[in-house]
């Protein structure tokens, strides 16, 4: 029997799935979760072989799941989202991730997947890889992220200076550099570009 | 056709936009052409001034601050007309109250001081046109305050331009009295290059809207279409379940498999315009390998967008997605050359089993696998060629480049 928990924001595709799953013979839904944080102590708590977890949930993500449990447990995760974001598939394999499927794919298929993945193997999905690779490429320079990063919620040039150790000058040059290559106008502006485009 | 299809779509999404960027930083320097050349006409002024009634004994000094400090007080108002399309009328005209102050200041300390009724008004008039007036009235303005300085000058010609500046009296009268009229016309022209990069902006905007709207349109005709096909489909299951039910399940199957086709419709259409340059497209192959933990090394030619992206692009994903299935393996090794007219794509692996598992790749949804590429391959006239060696895996293709049109 592979033991799986299935975590999505979304009941009705939370519950049809997992009566799907019941179906098969070999694996065990042993629990259903709303959110990220529910299904972080769930999995600590019941050990499962296979967790499914949405990537679009309330508070943490599916990849924020999977990094946590990464580092404390050694079950495996499968990311199941509806449609992947820029950057998300990179994300996702570093974090750690040994599957990632888009939910469009029938219960018999995900089925299939959780099975692969129970026995070791990982599992891309083709649609998922193949947007992935025509991302648009990100002109900014690590550094240059790292400044956007630290500057997310609206910090003050002072404030970004010191989280990252740098003098505030040379923040301000990076942020100079950054607004040019994306050609906008503040630096607010630049965080929203590189967050929806998944460089940060 | 369909092979320079994806090519075209991108170069044509790309040029817009650095045009834009090149327009906007055009529409900047034309700005600052306009702030320096209104700025340095003051000055000049100021100068003119200020050797004139040197030479006829007045207090040069007093009248070079006061000109100095009357430019540097336009300055604030020649910044604010730059925006002023964007901001509120009531909120630059409080804005502009100190510097309109000290505008004034300095006209009655330069009217003192060189002892001329023009000298003092010139600048106060010239400043004034910079507020932020309705449409039309500054026209009015400028011709009522142009009149005012030329009655002036004619005033001041007759009694109280000093002895000394018999000369210089002409330059300084022409000077000071056609300063507004020069100051407008410089914002004329400045005038005339925003509203037309509004009108290029907002002929973007429309195009952008456009496109929108046939999206909106393609969607809503092919969900439609489906969806239709769907109920009938469902209907007719519901219809027949007491009667037959193995009819009713051939039923259900074909609904799912409407569903599919809508949903790859959909994806279809929303990844219609998604098409990158192969040199991105190998370095975010190379991306994910190293984000799944593989040692990756990338080669890629310089002049690689002249490769044929069509064929090699999906020669790309198929390998890369199937590395990224084997768990990335140790090692990988992408590299695209040119060797005279042909092009050679090679990904190597260290999994040993790379081709063997396309199969089950295909029964969950995936690509057409090795035989898809060697025929995709094998159509642009190149040639493909797979090689199983101990603890390597690697796909070759190798095919002509597109030739270049004149």
């Amino acid at each position: 029997m592979i033991r799986v928990l299935i975590a999505d924001d979304e009941a009705m595709i939370r519950s049809a799935l997992a009566a799907l799953l019941r179906l098969e013979p070999d694996i065990d839904i042993v629990a259903e979760c709303a959110d990220g944080e529910d299904a972080l102590a769930e999995a600590v708590r019941l050990s499962p072989d296979v967790c499914l977890l949405d990537l679009e949930m309330p508070g943490l993500d599916g990849v924020e799941v999977a990094q946590r449990l990464a580092r404390t447990t050694s079950v495996r995760c499968l990311v199941i989202t509806r449609h992947a974001r820029p950057g998300v598939l990179r994300r996702a394999l570093s974090a750690g991730v040994v599957g990632f499927l888009p939910k469009s794919r029938g219960a018999d298929e995900v089925a299939a997947v959780i099975r692969k993945v129970a026995a070791g193997g990982r599992y891309v999905d083709p649609e998922v890889a193949a947007d992935a690779l025509s991302d648009e490429r990100c002109p900014l320079t690590d550094r240059e992220l790292d400044v956007l990063r630290a500057g997310r919620r609206g910090e003050t040039t002072g404030q970004i200076a010191r989280i990252l150790s740098l003098a505030p000058g040379t923040v301000r040059n990076h942020v100079s550099a950054i607004i040019a290559k994306l050609g906008v106008r503040t630096r607010q502006q630049a965080v929203l570009i590189a967050e929806d485009r998944g460089w940060i | 056709m369909t092979a320079r299809e994806p090519a075209s779509v991108d170069t044509d999404a790309d040029a817009p936009a650095r045009a834009a960027l090149r327009l906007s930083r055009g529409i900047t320097a034309t700005w600052w052409y306009t702030f320096s050349g209104i700025l340095f006409f003051e000055l000049m002024l100021v100068f003119v001034w200020t050797v004139a009634f040197y030479a006829a004994g007045r207090p040069a000094v007093v009248i070079l601050i006061a000109g100095v400090v009357w430019a540097a007080a336009t300055v604030p108002l020649l910044l604010d007309y730059r925006g002023r399309a964007d901001a509120a009328r009531s909120l630059q005209w409080r804005r502009a109250a100190v510097p309109v102050g000290v505008i004034l200041g300095c006209g009655v300390v330069l009217a003192l001081a060189s002892g001329t009724w023009i000298v003092g008004l010139s600048p106060v008039v010239s400043a004034l046109l910079l507020l932020h007036w309705a449409r039309g009235v500054r026209m009015r303005v400028v011709i009522a305050g142009t009149i005012l300085l030329i009655a002036v000058w004619f005033i001041d010609a007759r009694t109280t331009f000093p002895a000394g500046l018999e000369g210089d009296g002409w330059l300084v009268g022409f000077y000071s009295t056609f300063l507004p009229a020069m100051t407008v016309t410089t914002l004329w022209w400045w005038d005339v290059m925003a509203s037309l990069d509004r009108a290029r902006l907002s002929e973007a905007r429309l195009a952008a809207t456009q496109e929108r709207l046939r999206v909106a349109t393609d969607v809503h005709d092919l969900q439609g279409h489906h969806l239709q096909v769907i109920a009938l489909q469902l209907e007719l299951a519901e219809r027949l379940l007491a009667q037959d039910p193995d009819a009713a399940l051939e039923q259900l199957r074909a609904a799912r498999a409407s569903v599919d086709d809508a949903r790859q419709g959909t994806r279809d259409l929303a990844t219609r315009f998604r098409a990158v340059p192969l040199r991105d497209e190998l370095a975010n192959a190379a991306d994910l390998l190293r984000a799944a933990g593989t040692v990756t090394d990338a080669t890629v030619d310089a002049d690689a967008d002249h490769a044929p992206a069509p064929v090699l692009a999906p020669v790309i994903r198929e390998a890369t997605t199937n590395i990224l299935r084997h768990g990335g393996g140790a090692w990988a090794r992408l590299s695209l050359t040119r060797s005279g007219a042909m092009w050679r794509l090679e990904i190597a692996n260290d999994a040993d089993d790379l081709g063997d598992d396309v199969g089950s790749g295909e029964a969950v949804g995936g690509g057409a696998g090795l035989p898809g590429m060697q025929r995709r391959v094998a159509e642009a006239g190149g040639t493909f060629e797979v090689r199983r060696g101990k603890n390597a895996f690697t796909v070759i293709a190798i095919v002509p480049g597109i030739e270049e049109r004149p």
